[in-house]
């Protein structure tokens, strides 16, 4: 089982973003269970997604889980929010930053010991020069993609364009291009 | 005619959205509705629907749950295939309609995304709104996840309307958990959902004019009586029919429901009953407390609510030698339903289980598997005493001084 | 089967008469139907052609509510159809716009029809439910006049 939580604020494409990677995993053959801690919450408050995947049904539907994979799409709540909430030893953090990794790092104790499993990349910059808009969720996607070494970039991105079929072919583009881009900038 | 939507093998659908599909494979002929939080994607994905053209029934929008149940009513009444969605306040706001539409045997499907009643106001999942229903006289299935709440929604048409049952049928799914989380969902295809479902066969309809009838006939204390007995064992009866469409429901499909489910039962000493998203997360937390600890712990969930299945649950539970009945909603100043009705039906029986009650998970509080063991080794230990070791109602995940209620008298 | 336009089907039972059977003999859903056998062309037929059913109020009778009963006067009536309008019970009979009389197997003897009747001296005057109609309509009043 592979656990995952995105922390985020609503509108940027988190719940989205879960169930993208969701539907993407689930043509794998594997299992997939996508949620948000949301309901009452407006744009632009704080809010976590989470994803599952595993290879039998998950039957699991507790809202706590020990991620192992913590993902930032808002650069802020790496300061504001508690990002190593019920981490693990192993737990690896990709976080959106215009930082660098040690400038980041520097300016967060809870990081400090965790140097070698944080990696970054500028999500926010990444989708506004290539979407045109602040959303996130899909540079996420890709440098996710690149750090869990889940599916090569190729195949991620032809399934990501099946998940996406609904949208106009200059938006699909658009997203590919994040994910492309950020898969290869993310350190 | 409907446009066929073009659904995969494997969808990665919230039980919302998988609720929807199901309600748009039926082909309804009107469906009356009023959002609400958090069945509201119900609805409007199914107005989507309705608006892309892939239904060709009616969508009407109404000012209140009151109203949307009373639309229902009347379409059914006129003779359509007729379903809504609603949830907690939406649901109160309901009720009194809902004796109307049981009485009057009008064979309605109802989505109840469970959620908790204000005051004070939350929008999150408890059963609260499916125990307010339980003496409206519908027949309530509980689905755990998204897949079910598909599936089930396809059975509710087909038991409901079947001629000898001809009565409303609520699918419960719990809100948030299942209502919005996505998870790997296997759809039939359009055609094969709509003929498993098969067409609406109308009963008694006021549309028909060669035979005009009444509904809504009013009885005082010489028929009254006579009518709720009646529709009463109606409702008994259809344990027969549900049986029959989950049976028919495995030949089609493989996946297999039954009135009473249950895991690991046959050699358990020890038992969770639950509702909902809590079965599931149970049944991780059985097999975990098995393997590293040994005992052996079994759940069971009524999957009909109502009727309630009396005689499975007995069937279930007579050889545990003590039963936790975990209950979803406040309740009020007695103990949990789930604790009353299983108590009943083991009351009944030789042995007679050790049963207690915990009240948990009030307005969408999180349910652990951690918090399941513990609950299941605290059976374990009444097991073990041979009588009840605490309150027989405790409460889960409750901040504050330990609260509980009566001690045993049986030692 | 007591006024204008009766059959042996109107108010042939007293309400409530019925035979009081088992629950597994009622009707499911309380859905009662009207009329015996087709009723397509049921709009276009009158009351008294139409075959109403035993679960039709048709064949019951309130007569035996009533203490005092409107007697029509046809000499004053100007078929303004005011009565069968507002009449509860549908028991003011008029056909082609002509008023006919009164159904008295389902008229509860409200007023209501009295209080509307807009001529002088009215059309309509309550009376004890004993009182012959032709001793009635010979102790009818005389026009009011307007005092100024």
């Amino acid at each position: 089982m592979v656990e995952i939580r995105w922390h985020s604020r609503a509108g940027q494409g988190a719940v989205t973003g879960a169930k993208g990677l969701g539907d993407v995993v689930s043509t794998t053959g594997k299992q997939v269970q996508a949620f948000a801690l949301y309901g009452s919450a407006k744009r632009g408050a704080a809010m976590r997604a989470y994803n599952r995947i595993d290879d039998t049904q998950i039957i699991n539907h507790e809202k706590f889980m020990l991620p192992d994979y913590v993902l930032v799409i808002d650069p802020a709540l790496a300061f504001t929010d508690n990002i190593t909430d019920n981490d693990k030893p192993s737990t690896k953090y990709i976080i959106t930053t215009h930082l660098s990794k040690e400038e980041l790092i520097a300016q967060i104790p809870t990081l400090q010991d965790k140097k070698d499993r944080v990696f970054v990349v500028d999500c926010m910059e990444i989708s506004l020069s290539t979407i045109g808009r602040a959303i996130p969720n899909t540079p996420m996607l890709g440098a996710f993609v690149k750090i869990s070494k889940m599916f090569e970039l190729d195949y991620f991105l032809e399934r990501m364009k099946k998940v996406l079929s609904k949208f106009p072919q200059k938006i699909i583009d658009s997203n590919m291009e994040a994910i492309t881009r950020a898969y290869n900038e993310v350190n | 005619m409907a446009e066929k939507y073009d659904v995969q093998e494997v969808e990665v659908w919230d039980g919302n959205y998988a609720a929807a599909h199901a309600l748009r494979q039926a082909q309804i002929d009107v469906v009356a509705a009023y959002p609400i939080t958090p069945s509201t994607p119900i609805v409007e994905n199914y107005g989507q629907f309705v608006a892309n053209g892939y239904v060709d029934g009616e969508f009407v929008m109404v000012e209140s749950e009151h109203a949307a149940m009373s639309g229902c009513v009347g379409a059914a009444a006129a003779g359509g295939r007729v379903a809504t969605a609603t949830s907690s306040q939406g649901f109160a706001l309901m009720c009194e309609v809902l004796y109307q539409a049981s009485g009057m045997r009008l064979p309605i499907v109802l989505n109840v995304v469970n959620r908790a009643l204000a005051s004070p106001l939350n929008v999150r999942g408890d059963h609260s709104d499916m125990y307010l229903g339980r003496d409206s006289g519908w027949i309530q299935l509980d689905a755990f996840n998204a897949q079910e709440a598909y599936d089930l929604n396809l059975c509710a048409f087909r038991i409901g309307e079947h001629l000898s049952v001809r009565l409303p049928v609520m699918v419960h799914q719990d809100g948030f958990v299942t209502s919005h989380t996505a998870q790997n969902v296997n759809p039939l295809k359009d055609e094969d959902a709509y003929a498993f479902v098969g067409d609406f066969v109308p009963h008694e309809e006021m549309l028909d004019f060669s035979r005009p009838v009444t509904y809504g006939a009013q009885t005082e204390e010489d028929w009254h009586f006579e009518h709720k007995a009646k529709q009463h064992k109606a409702l008994m009866d259809s344990r027969a029919i549900i049986d029959e469409v989950f049976a028919d429901f495995e030949k089609k499909t493989g996946r297999a429901y039954k009135r009473v489910e249950s895991y690991m039962i046959e050699d358990a000493e020890v038992a969770i009953v639950a509702l909902g998203t809590t079965v599931e997360t149970c049944i991780l937390a059985a097999k975990q407390l098995r393997e590293e600890e040994g005992i052996k712990v079994g759940v069971v969930s009524p999957r009909c609510f109502r009727p309630f299945p009396f005689d499975k649950i007995r069937e279930a539970l007579e050889n545990v030698n003590a039963i936790c009945c975990l209950d979803r909603s406040s309740p009020g100043g007695a103990m949990g339903a789930l604790f009353n009705e299983v108590s009943a039906a083991l009351y009944s029986t030789q042995k007679r289980p050790l049963v207690t009650n915990y009240i948990y998970g009030l307005g969408g509080r999180d349910f652990s598997i951690a918090e399941a063991k513990r609950i299941m080794k605290e059976q374990k230990a009444h097991a073990d005493a041979g009588y009840i070791t605490t309150e027989i109602q405790q409460f889960s995940g409750l901040r504050g001084p330990k609260l509980g209620f009566f001690e045993t008298k049986r030692r | 089967m007591q006024g204008v336009c009766a059959t042996d089907k109107r108010g042939s039972k007293e309400l409530g008469s019925e035979e009081l059977v088992g629950w597994d003999e009622v009707m499911q859903g309380v859905v009662v139907n009207s009329f015996e056998g087709d009723a397509t062309d049921i709009a276009r037929q009158k009351a008294e052609e139409r075959n109403y059913s035993e679960f039709s109020s048709y064949t019951a009778t309130v007569a035996s509510w009533r203490v005092i009963k409107p007697v029509y006067n046809r000499d004053i009536c100007i078929d303004c159809q005011n009565c069968w309008v507002w009449c509860p019970d549908t028991s003011i009979v008029s056909r082609d716009k002509q008023m006919l009389g009164i159904d008295y197997d389902h008229c509860k003897g409200c007023q209501v029809c009295v209080e509307v009747c807009p001529t002088n001296p009215k059309s309509l005057l309550m009376f004890a439910e004993h009182e012959d109609l032709d001793k009635a309509l010979a102790q009818w009043p005389q026009k009011e006049k307007k005092e100024k």
